[in-house]
């Protein structure tokens, strides 16, 4: 895995943008990565997910799949284990159980069951959460950071989104890469012009702040950071961790960080029960209780099926029910 | 296009492959058994190529390995679960070495090994050459959706693939009449490909069919969906008393009347390309190569929890 890289020249792009741009600069440079997809050609792709992708590279390597989520992402492992480099998008969270099998039972094993001797390097591509557009709002992005010899990612920053997907391309083992859908065409930020590859498994830390640690992950990161902006004014000051990636994640950040601050909040969209929260939290529980100077809470969906419709903005955490969390750390010390 | 082998090569393939069926199905009550399936399985590999990708069905495809150049004794190895089989211990069954172009069977449910499969064709027709691959399934699978999906699919990208149903009549324990109402290869008219129905115990009938198949898919005129009508001799796997077959019911699904070696040996004899005294010979000699790769297999080490080596979860 290569390191960091630092390019001096940025662009302001959204994340969207990032994600195409960092597709299709490593199209440019293999000619192995392909795409294959629903709407990814004349469209420009599910919320302009591939835009201005297919008049560059056209139809034999932007590749137009019928419904058929299975078969896309099978087809995307088959070609990835004999020596091609595929995206392959399923178009929303929401269809990922259609292709379960393939992501759960085929990509991950490959590697281990052939005693080592095969290796599917897939990028498998989908959109999660609430968004612009209402539709689709399951993040089941938690589910797969379950399963070992799948890679999990989820940026929240432009730039990282370039960065992961471009290293997403060049590794050599199946990469389940999560945009969610409120970051798409949200705020631009600055992205390394070039190569720009960010190692998947290191997490970021947005924010340093001595009070608590707030692990936040994909659309919940900019809520997080404007609720530290916000309590900065009374003196309170939120450390704020993008995970950035599920699997492998970084625990140490997060162990270092819970070592100063002494107080742990982890907020995701997606849904609290058994969610990746969980794991943060018992692995800050298994490995330094000691430094928890109050219960660890966790942020997440409301434990319902996520409605659809102006409802569904009293279902998903935002800023309030994050700082009520702060609030209740700061005051509950229980050591 | 036929490679170098000839009607009694196919017949010495055949008989390595009951032979050695017979040998596993004794080792290991929980293995597939092939008894009576040998011509659809040696019919539908025995032309591809070297550089050609193969996706056997798991109902015993080790001969379809052996043919690819894998060794015998490490393939037993690994039904013995040994860390010298190919899956170093890690995996059972069906995944060969990948270098010799075989699809790992890696999944347990059936059905999604048709979109790896796919896959690899995909991979081919990517990179502009003429390879292609051969991918079998049972006729329980062929009601997976995914099945649906991938020849919906390559037939849309004209990919380079041929689909082989080896209907031997049975899933696990329910007869074809539970769950097929009309002929596996009738379904290729509703992809707009060729659906083919062959005799699956002839297996130069196999091949003819295949062949032509394969030189289709290689030509860039995309899949072929061939029904291999054969039948299940044992039961689901080795140690399956098959209590619920009834033998006296009569009907297409049901267990092969003719033995697929026995209908080759006659058809070399009748075309003076063999002898009696050398089709006993053959069965003989791979009866004495099975016998001694089980002996070496079984002198081999027991896995350890060592061989866990769980850094080899990611590449």
């Amino acid at each position: 895995m290569s390191a960091t890289t630092v390019s001096t020249q940025t662009r302001r792009m959204t994340l969207v943008d990032a994600m195409i741009d960092a597709m299709s600069q490593e199209m440019r440079r293999d000619e192995r990565v392909f795409y294959i997809g629903q709407d990814a050609g004349a469209m420009g792709g599910a919320m302009q997910g591939t835009k201005g992708m297919i008049e560059e590279f056209g139809p034999r390597r932007i590749l137009e799949a019928p419904i058929s989520e299975s078969a896309m992402v099978g087809a995307a492992i088959g070609a990835a284990l004999f020596g091609r480099r595929p995206i392959v998008e399923v178009s929303f969270g929401e269809f990922l159980p259609a292709a379960m099998n393939q992501i759960i039972n085929q990509a991950p094993n490959i590697h281990y069951h052939t005693g080592g001797s095969a290796c599917a390097p897939v990028v498998i591509r989908t959109r999660v959460g609430h968004g612009p557009y209402g539709g689709h709002p399951e993040d089941y992005s938690g589910w797969f950071a379950h399963v070992p010899g799948l890679k999990v990612v989820m940026p929240s920053t432009p730039a990282d989104a370039k960065g992961l997907m471009t290293a997403a391309l060049r590794d050599a083992n199946p990469v389940l890469f999560f945009e969610a859908m409120s970051l798409s065409h949200a705020t631009r930020g600055e992205v390394p012009v070039g190569d720009h590859v960010e190692p998947i498994g290191p997490a970021r830390l947005a924010r340093q702040g001595k009070d608590v640690t707030v692990v936040a992950l994909g659309s919940m990161v900019p809520p997080a950071m404007a609720v530290a902006t916000a309590l900065e004014k009374e003196g309170i000051e939120l450390e704020v961790i993008d995970l950035r990636a599920l699997r492998p994640w970084d625990p140490d950040m997060v162990l270092a960080s819970v070592h100063r601050t002494h107080r742990l909040i982890i907020v995701h969209e997606a849904w609290v029960a058994g969610g990746f929260g969980a794991e943060v939290a018992a692995t800050v529980a298994e490995h330094t209780p000691g430094d928890l100077a109050a219960p660890v809470i966790r942020v997440g969906a409301r434990p319902i099926p996520i409605p659809s419709g102006p409802l569904r903005r009293f279902a998903l955490p935002d800023r309030a029910e994050i700082a009520s969390a702060v609030r209740r750390t700061l005051s509950g010390d229980t050591v | 296009m036929k490679q170098q082998v000839d009607g009694l090569q196919l017949y010495r393939w055949m008989a390595l492959s009951r032979a050695l069926d017979t040998v596993l199905c004794a080792e290991n009550p929980h293995w597939f058994p092939a008894e009576g399936e040998e011509a659809a399985i040696v019919g539908t590999f025995c032309d591809v190529r070297p550089s050609d990708a193969v996706a056997p069905h798991y109902r015993d495809p080790f001969v379809v390995y052996l043919m690819r150049g894998a060794e015998l004794w490490r393939l037993i190895a690994q039904v013995l679960g040994k860390r010298d089989g190919y899956t170093k211990g890690r995996s059972v069954p069906f995944s060969g070495p990948a270098e010799l172009g075989i699809v790992p069977w890696v999944a347990g449910d059936l059905g999604t090994s048709l979109g790896v499969a796919t896959g690899a064709a995909l991979a081919f027709q990517q990179e502009g050459s003429d390879r292609v691959c051969v991918c079998s399934f049972g006729d329980g699978t062929s009601n997976r959706g995914d099945f649906h999906e991938n020849l919906n699919l390559a037939a849309i990208w004209k990919l380079p693939i041929v689909y082989v149903c080896q209907n031997n009549g049975w899933a696990i324990s329910q007869r074809a009449d539970t769950y097929l109402n009309a002929p596996v290869a009738a379904r290729g008219a509703g992809y707009g490909i060729p659906g083919v129905t062959v005799d699956g115990q002839d297996v130069e009938a196999v091949r003819d069919a295949v062949g032509q198949a394969i030189d289709r898919a290689r030509g860039g005129e995309g899949p072929t969906l061939i029904e291999a009508v054969t039948g299940r001799v044992r039961g689901h796997w080795a140690g399956d008393k098959a209590t619920y077959r009834v033998e006296t019911e009569a009907g297409r699904y049901l267990a092969p009347t003719q033995d697929p070696l026995d209908v080759q040996a006659s058809r070399l004899l009748k075309r003076g390309e063999a002898t009696l005294e050398q089709l006993e010979e053959i069965r003989e000699k791979v009866a004495e190569e099975v016998t001694a790769a089980i002996e070496r297999a079984k002198a081999a080490p027991d896995v350890v929890a060592a061989d866990l080596a769980l850094e080899d979860v990611y590449a």
